[in-house]
């Protein structure tokens, strides 16, 4: 079993056990230092008291030494005091006295100067034996000698009773710990439910099932947000298979088409005697299909290499004006022939940032949809015109039966065809295999710009938006 | 003038075998890679039609094998893969040409002409069919003595046309040689038609002889027929 969980929940539990006890640990150092401070403050103020009983209880002997009379009860709570250490000395440093319990150690070695002369000193200090004591000293004039009184504590007495009391509280460290542990993994079991719930329902998600979605219990949540990014991802998904599924089929269906053509006609011209010009008849219309699927299959070709990212744009800046006119300059005869008249307005200064060979295909494309569609004697008019600093737009309007609103959004989508043109005469693009617009706006858009249906009320009208140079 | 085919596809070789030689070839094939090099270094060729899908040997191996050999046939590369970068390995590999699959038959022919003529181009200003001369120089079309005025792209379009008079010019040569586009669109061969459909009113209607024909399926041809 690896040490570090793998499981967010056994992660998270760790981290908060861990976290605990650093705080914890820092805890328990603050309140033993504040403790100890605590204690040697309290044990010095009664060494204060302990040495003005003990001056009390002193006394000279005849030979002119001093005693204590030590068998004095007193009734101190703390064991430290009960446990006094006392030494008296001469201001010279001559040891006067010392208590039974201190036998022939020193405390403090030879006093410094001014020891205990103006109020008491305390201090911690080590005895010759090398104990640490807390040390209280001061001078007092009996019967015009001065002597230096001396009380000291062990303050390993202190430690013992400081240890005690962590003991007591290191004692329910581990039921505290072990609670915050239960209650942590219980907490994050409860917070990531939602997610493991979530996770079994995306599972059943699949290329079959994309209809469904997670449930979005709070979308003011972290979670709820997730899942509500989650579904709209499944949404676009969703979209891009319907739209995989409906072009295959499209493909499938614009293929089948001239197939069928060449079959019947194949099979048709062999079912009795032709002579030679119907046969070639025959073949030659055979072979128009055969010209059309091999169309189809191109414009496929180029949709799938820039559907995979293969084509790459190579982008130079030109005048946007030109590029227009070129391409009025090849589709001319066309429009000759339909004595459509062309115009070319706006600022020809423009310049735009773009791969000049795919847009030009982008806006022969949509030329000659419009041109299509404009009857005889209509016109057709190119507006450039600049939308702010970065952008460049040319509107190509023509004077057809323009676009229904529900066809503009479909009509650059793949063998689209407008469905409805057949009976209300709308667009129809007879020859074609309704790759055009996709190809202009796959082009378009490969470059950094957009294309839209600008107005369909009176004729139709095409909005290119591109990159200003 | 002989012609190596290395095709192992049995319709499509027998196809461009009999176009080949309908246009007055000699045509060798070649099943598979190894005959097609054996044949290449055994035998001589004026031109090489090599598909690059064969089974066993590759057609770039057969291609670079040749090459090796430092033989200076044409090669004229016949394959459905037409990435550039497959292109670009064609040709690096020693293709003298390239074309995709399907291609229109016109084309091919096309291609091998201008690969066996290779080195004499030989341009002739002053062309003429029938009753119908044009001096290309002076940009000057006469029929039966009489001038047609021809737009600048209906003279490229009746130049090209006469200098392959008696031959079937498709409609993707007619936009790579006379449109110079490198991109094929729908639209182009709208245009196409429309200038066909011009310059047939202009050449033919007026004269009563027709010499520019329409082969469906295919494309145009310009030609004197006696019927």
């Amino acid at each position: 079993m690896p040490l570090w969980p793998q499981r967010v929940r056994g992660r998270l539990t760790l981290w908060y056990v861990g976290v605990l006890i650093l705080i914890l640990g820092a805890y328990l150092a603050g309140v033993s230092a504040l403790l100890f401070w605590r204690m040697s403050d309290v044990l010095k103020r009664l060494g204060e008291e302990d040495l003005e009983t003990v001056k009390g209880l002193l006394y000279f002997q005849p030979d002119g030494g001093v005693a204590v009379r030590e068998d004095y009860h007193h009734h101190s709570d703390w064991k430290q005091v009960q446990e006094r250490l006392l030494e008296i000395l001469a201001p010279d440093g001559r040891i006067l006295y010392r208590n039974e319990r201190l036998g022939d150690r020193t405390i403090g070695g030879a006093p410094f100067d001014g020891e205990g002369v103006n109020g008491y000193s305390g201090r911690t200090a080590k005895m010759s034996d090398g104990t640490a004591i807390i040390l209280i000293s001061r001078v007092y004039v009996l019967q015009d000698r001065p002597i230096l009184i001396r009380v000291g504590y062990r303050q390993d007495l202190i430690w013992d009773e400081l240890k005690e009391t962590l003991l007591v509280l290191l004692a329910a460290l581990p039921l505290v710990l072990a609670g915050t542990a239960y209650a942590g993994y219980r907490m994050v079991g409860r917070a990531l439910d939602p997610i493991g719930q979530m996770a079994s329902r995306a599972e059943q998600i699949n290329s079959e099932r994309l209809n469904e979605r997670l449930p979005e219990s709070n979308p003011q949540d972290e979670l709820g947000h997730l899942a509500l990014v989650f579904n709209a991802m499944l949404s676009r998904i969703a979209q891009s298979f319907e739209q995989l599924r409906r072009f295959t089929a499209d493909a499938s269906h614009e293929l089948r088409t001239p197939l069928a053509a060449i079959r019947s006609t194949g099979e048709v011209a062999l079912q009795k005697k032709n002579s030679a010009d119907e046969y070639r008849d025959t073949i030659g219309s055979m072979l128009e299909e055969v010209t059309r699927l091999t169309n189809i299959v191109e414009n496929l070709l180029v949709l799938s290499r820039a559907d995979s990212g293969q084509i790459k744009m190579n982008a130079t800046d030109f005048p946007l004006a030109d590029l227009v006119r070129e391409t009025a300059s090849l589709l001319e005869v066309l429009i000759e022939d339909k004595h459509i008249k062309f115009q070319l307005q706006g600022d020809q200064s423009i310049k735009v940032h773009a791969d000049r060979l795919y847009l030009r295909h982008a806006i022969i494309n949509v030329f000659h949809n419009a041109m299509k569609f404009t009857p005889v004697d209509g016109t057709i008019t190119a507006d450039i015109g600049r939308l702010d600093s970065a952008r460049a737009e040319l509107l190509l309007s023509d004077s057809g039966p323009g676009i229904a609103p529900e066809q503009a959004a479909r009509i650059f989508e793949r063998f689209y065809r407008a469905n409805s043109a057949t009976e209300n005469g709308l667009r129809l693009d007879a020859n074609g295999a309704g790759l055009g617009l996709a190809i202009a706006k796959w082009a378009v858009e490969a470059n950094g710009g957009t294309i839209s249906v600008a107005s369909a009320a009176h004729g139709a009208a095409f909005s290119i938006k591109l990159i200003a140079a | 003038m002989r012609i190596l085919v290395v095709e192992d596809e049995k319709k499509m070789a027998d196809a461009l075998c009999a176009g080949l030689e309908a246009d007055q070839f000699q045509v060798s094939v070649a099943r598979s890679g190894e005959e097609g090099f054996f044949l290449a270094s055994t035998q001589s060729f004026d031109l090489i039609v090599l598909d690059l899908g064969l089974p066993g040997h590759d057609g770039l191996e057969i291609l670079s094998g040749l090459r090796k050999q430092k033989a200076a046939v044409p090669v004229l590369v016949v394959t459905a893969r037409d990435t550039v970068i497959d292109r670009v390995k064609g040709l690096d590999a020693g293709a003298d040409d390239y074309l995709v699959k399907p291609f229109a038959f016109p084309e091919l022919l096309a291609r091998v002409r201008a690969l066996i003529r290779r080195g004499s181009p030989a341009t002739i200003a002053k062309l003429k069919l029938a009753d119908l001369e044009m001096d290309s120089a002076a940009r000057s079309v006469l029929r039966q003595g009489k001038e047609i005025a021809l737009t600048a792209r209906e003279f490229d379009l009746l130049e090209y046309l006469l200098r392959q008079q008696g031959r079937v010019v498709s409609r993707e040569m007619l936009a790579r040689d006379v449109w110079k586009e490198t991109a094929r669109y729908t639209p182009l061969d709208n245009v196409i038609d429309v200038h066909i459909a011009h310059l047939r009113r202009k050449l033919d209607e007026p004269f009563g002889k027709k010499l520019l024909h329409t082969v469906r399926g295919v494309g145009f041809v310009l030609r004197e027929e006696n019927s």
